[in-house]
């Protein structure tokens, strides 16, 4: 490839990328906090898919155009999330995990 | 293409179920009526069947549509329906007691018209198992029984020393665990056909010519024994069958020890013993000793009992260790003498039932302590069960007498000392039947009974049919036996030949 | 490129009904949006005539990415199926619970092209592009009763774990691609046969079963459901129970059966381990339960459970097992949400408790509730002990173990079915004055009561189709 990177570095980082997110979408329990590990997670899934692309496929744009649709649908998930929490809060002035607890979790 | 008589037999009882649907609520003896019109219909069309069938040919008569339809083309499974001189004795033995059920309630009224439909939907479900050739179709009605059963305990039975919710889920339980395994064996049973002969049929012919290896026979009729043996109330799986009794309508009681018990029996000999006889060769002897177990078992149980319904409970479960006892020896009069014994201990269990049903709707009490001197009020309903109670202990001249001799001429030269212990088993059946019959019946007249009213009308219907066909049985065994050994004989002559060629 | 166009006519009416509705509900006005519920009804009637009649049409469009053979056309079949059972037999219920039809039936009709994407999809794009759209709109569907606080909390939860478990799935795919060097399962399955493989595959694998796993709410992954099936309106849980664990099933097996065949000894035990899990857990936490809603949720955690056996077997009469009885818990189900719908309408409430003495005030609904539970916990003479038979034949060899826990868990499951068959038909009612049900429930239900029944005694038609379906999916 030339550039001295292999793809170890890029699966090293999306994995711990990856890690983090899931992470911070178990222990947190802020609504937004979630939400906002939740997008990690799926920014270590781009990162992946991108240097896979570069590495494996340079020629055809696969890894590029799953990423972009990533993106794009990621931003429709959240914007519907958010508007749940404004619902939310509006009814009980929370954003957080354990206040919702009108069902048995 | 003949006249589908049995199919019509079969969809009598669902017929009038669906005519009650429509009856008003209300008018209660009409919806008895018309359940005993249809369970009339398919006791009469059963005999027709009974005494049409040409016993010098034997094998499968009366096939309905003259052959198999085919019915699930990628499992083989044809609606087959036959007789043969095993099937014919409990089609009959079926409707006797469905017909004789519906009298048995005709004193209840509370929600009777649900309890009409319930009944005629089991009857029909019984004796679909026993005219199935195809064992899928026998699978089919062998499990829909469960459920109307459950719903008639919880709405109409009685709680005494357990509740009948916890009879009816104990009962439903208990059947539903047994049947796992007879369905895991049978769906393992079926996947090994397909895998030695490349053909789907699941006809009891077809599956019966399959050469299965030793081992996986071993290995298969294990799994149908306890899920046939739960339902037989092979001991140790029997403790459902006096609990569920107790806490059971009488209706249901009556069906339930009098044929839906002797599904596991006649299952036991149709499928598991037929179709896998190196495995019934290898298990006989422990099927011997659970059989053995069973009768002294359940007949001291008998004994420590008060509550008459218990006594009749473990009665039964006693009696169908002779049963079991009578298949384990795999010989052609041991096993005819089973098949007489599920048939003459459905009449009996069935009169007594219905007898213990009409003494408690007058007394309101099963209690044996509580009772006495009943036989002054009520003489008619006293012979009836007196005969029931002769009858268990095997009186000559009875129906059960012979069957009971005929089983223990057999094992007793198969197994010797075992059948020995059974027979012990009949001095302690008569110490308890002869006591619950002297503590309720004679002794002193109670004054507090006096009240109490014979039986009159339709409630006579139970002990003259059931009553004739005790004796007549007993009297006359060839009706009986003739039939039973046209349909045994064969099935027992390749069975011998199976074990003959893959013998050691 | 070549595009076939004749092999996505369902999707593309699909599109355009959805569409339909929502610029027909702005231009009515307000008063006149109850009737986009006929609207809705009538053209998904019309799109599943279009899938039926396309039944023939199989090959593969837009290069790959799109595969139409029988066994999508018969997924695609079971869940509009489902739509259409949903918007017909909920109609007084959404008037009564949940309002704003504009939005609702348009997102249903979305919901449902969502699942018929998916069950299509022949790369890993299309699967997550359907996937998502099927997810987003449950989420707003769930989510749907605003002014309800458990219908809200219903809907966040949801949403962050369904997001949680798309990213899981996501990034298992990304390792697959890494793995593969492709995106087409066809390419998939053909680079693991060339005998690439190694880690990454191992591990992306475990996180597509992980993903997808959450989807159909097999145990472990199935903590989302019972939350979200009491807190959704009912009409909504249905169609999550039924539409979506179909869809999500039939991309299970596209994934999994189709395309990751040549690593099979590294996932069907672990399918199979949570297939037991799912029966294990769904039938024992059943059994507390006392909202009838939250029962179903863990019944059908089992059901999941059963469905995956045939997974497990891998195999034709597998696939067939998985279809057939997708095809049957589809109407069992709605049958049992729709009985639950109709009684919620009128006594307000999903406790078990209070549907004492229903088989009085409503013979014909505690008949139907009665069936359809015994159908799920495979009774005989009901469509599910066929579908049971299929499924467990397909195992029989090799897994002994799962058959008899599968079995015996069914019969468990008849224990917690039966109390409230208990409190239906034992119990008399507090208020004896009959249940009137409207005419679209009582169809509904006589549809639900009917199939069930009739494929119980007389499989034979739809097990034949479902053969040939499981047929064009192994030899295209």
């Amino acid at each position: 490839m030339g550039t001295g990177l292999n793809p170890s570095y890029f699966i090293g980082l999306s994995a711990a990328l990856f890690a983090i997110g899931m992470y911070g979408a178990l222990s947190k329990r802020n609504i937004i906090s979630v939400l906002i590990s939740i997008e990690l997670m799926l920014c270590a899934v781009n990162i992946n898919l991108v240097a896979f692309n570069k590495f494996l496929t340079p020629d055809a744009f696969l890894g590029q155009i799953f990423a972009i649709f990533i993106i794009t649908v990621a931003a429709a998930e959240v914007g519907l999330g958010l508007a749940l929490i404004i619902a939310i809060s509006r009814r009980r002035e929370t954003n957080n995990l354990d206040d919702l607890n009108w069902l048995r979790w | 293409m003949t006249f589908p008589i049995l199919t019509t037999t079969l969809l009598a009882p669902i017929l009038a179920a669906l005519i009650i649907v429509f009856l008003p609520k209300e008018n209660d003896k009409l919806c008895k009526s018309v359940a005993a019109v249809g369970t009339g219909i398919a006791l009469a069309l059963s005999l027709y069947v009974y005494f049409g069938y040409d016993q010098s040919v034997g094998g499968l008569q009366w096939v309905d549509f003259g052959q198999p339809v085919p019915w699930i083309k990628d499992l083989g499974v044809t609606w087959y329906m036959a007789v043969d001189g095993l099937s014919l004795p409990m089609l009959l033995l079926t409707n006797l007691i469905g017909f004789t059920a519906v009298f048995a309630s005709w004193n209840v009224t509370h929600r009777a018209k649900e309890l009409m439909i319930l009944l005629l939907v089991l009857i029909a479900g019984v004796m679909g198992t026993f005219i199935a050739q195809d064992l899928f179709i026998f699978l089919l009605f062998y499990e829909i029984v469960v459920i109307p059963i459950y719903i008639m305990v919880v709405i109409w039975g009685s709680s005494k020393r357990v509740t009948k919710e916890y009879a009816g889920m104990k009962l439903t339980i208990y059947l539903l665990m047994g049947s796992a395994f007879l369905l895991a064996g049978v769906i393992a049973l079926f996947v090994n056909s397909v895998n030695i002969t490349g053909i789907a049929d699941m006809s009891f012919e077809g599956l019966a010519q399959v050469a299965f290896p030793e081992q996986l026979q071993i290995y298969l009729f294990a799994l149908l024994l306890i899920g046939f043996g739960s339902l037989l109330s092979m001991w140790p799986f029997h403790s459902w069958s006096p609990d569920g009794y107790a806490g059971a309508p009488t209706a249901v009681s009556m069906i339930h020890a009098g044929i839906l018990k002797k599904i596991g029996g006649y299952g036991l000999i149709r499928l598991a013993i037929v179709v896998l006889p190196l495995g019934a060769r290898f298990w006989a002897p422990y099927m011997a000793v659970l059989g053995v177990i069973g009768v002294a078992y359940a007949a001291m149980g008998a004994l420590a009992q008060k509550d008459l319904k218990y006594v009749v409970g473990y009665s039964s479960v006693s009696h169908m260790g002779y049963v079991l006892l009578g298949l384990a020896s795999l010989g052609i009069i041991g096993i005819n003498g089973a098949v007489a014994a599920m048939f003459a201990h459905g009449v009996m269990a069935a009169l007594f039932f219905s007898m213990i049903g009409f003494i408690y709707e007058r007394t309101h009490t099963r209690w044996i302590p509580d009772m006495g001197g009943l036989a002054h009020y009520t003489p008619k309903l006293a012979v009836g069960f007196m005969m029931a109670g002769m009858a268990s202990l095997g009186l000559p001249g009875l129906i059960t007498f012979i069957p009971e001799f005929t089983i223990f001429v057999e094992t007793f030269k198969v197994f010797g000392l075992l059948a020995v212990i059974g027979i012990a088993g009949i001095i302690i059946t008569a110490l308890y039947v002869l006591r619950a019959a002297a503590n309720t019946l004679f002794g002193p007249a109670r004054p507090e009974f006096s009240h109490i009213k014979d039986l009159k009308g339709p409630e006579m219907v139970p002990l003259i049919v059931l009553g004739t066909v005790l004796v007549v049985g007993g009297i006359l065994p060839s009706l009986l036996f003739d039939m039973i050994d046209s349909g045994v004989a064969p099935l027992l002559a390749h069975i011998n030949d199976v074990l003959q060629i893959g013998g050691r | 490129m070549n595009i076939d166009f004749s092999l996505i006519t369902t999707e593309i009416a699909l599109a355009i009904l959805g569409l339909a509705i929502f610029t027909l509900g702005l231009i009515i006005p307000r008063s006149a949006r109850k009737g986009l519920g006929n609207i809705a009804l009538l053209g998904l009637i019309i799109v599943l005539g279009i899938a039926v009649y396309s039944w023939p049409n199989q090959g593969e469009t837009l290069g790959g990415m799109y595969i139409v053979d029988h066994f999508s056309s018969f997924f695609k079949i079971v869940g509009l199926v489902a739509a259409i059972l949903v918007v017909f037999g909920f109609r007084r219920y959404v008037a009564a619970n949940v309002g704003n039809y504009l939005e609702y039936y348009s997102t249903i009709v979305f919901a449902t092209l969502g699942m018929i994407v998916m069950i299509s999809a022949g790369d890993f794009i299309t699967l997550y592009l359907g996937l998502e759209l099927m997810t987003i709109s449950f989420i707003v569907l769930v989510a749907f009763r605003s002014f309800d606080v458990k219908s809200l909390e219903a809907g966040i939860k949801y949403l962050l774990l369904a997001g949680m478990s798309s990213a899981v799935l996501l990034y298992g795919l990304s390792l697959v691609y890494g793995a593969t060097g492709t995106i087409l399962f066809a390419e998939v399955a053909q680079s693991i046969i060339d005998g690439s493989g190694g880690l990454l595959l191992i591990i992306g694998l475990v996180m597509l079963i992980a993903g997808l796993g959450f989807k159909v709410s097999a145990a472990p992954f199935h903590m989302w459901s019972p939350d979200v099936y009491e807190g959704a309106p009912t009409s909504v849980t249905a169609f999550l129970a039924t539409g979506s664990k179909a869809a999500s099933f039939a991309i299970l097996i596209r994934v999994f059966v189709g395309s990751l065949t040549g690593i099979q000894e590294h996932w069907v035990m672990l399918v199979a381990v949570l297939a037991a899990l799912s029966m294990l857990i769904g039938n024992l936490i059943a059994i507390p339960q006392t909202n009838i809603k939250r029962m179903l949720a863990y019944s059908s955690v089992a059901q999941a459970g059963y469905i995956m056996v045939g997974i497990v077997a891998a195999s034709q009469s597998g696939v067939k097992g998985v279809m057939f009885y997708s095809f049957i818990y589809v109407f069992a189900t709605m049958g049992a949400f729709t009985v639950v719908a109709a009684v919620y309408n009128k006594i307000k409430s999903d406790e078990i408790a209070d549907y004492a003495g229903l088989a009085q005030r409503a013979p014909l609904a505690a008949t139907v509730l009665l069936v359809c539970m015994l159908s799920m916990a495979g009774i005989p003479l009901l469509a599910g002990f066929v579908g049971k038979f299929y499924l467990f034949m397909a195992i029989v060899d090799g897994y002994m173990w799962l058959v008899l826990l599968g079995l015996i868990m069914s019969m468990v499951s008849v224990y917690y079915y039966l109390r409230v068959v208990l409190v239906m038909f034992r119990d008399d009612p507090v208020d004896p004055t009959p249940l009137k049900m409207e005419t679209s429930v009582t169809i509904t239900l006589l549809i639900a009561l009917g199939v069930t029944v009739f494929l119980g005694i007389y499989p034979g038609p739809l097990s034949e189709i479902a053969n040939t379906a499981a047929q064009s999916f192994f030899t295209p």
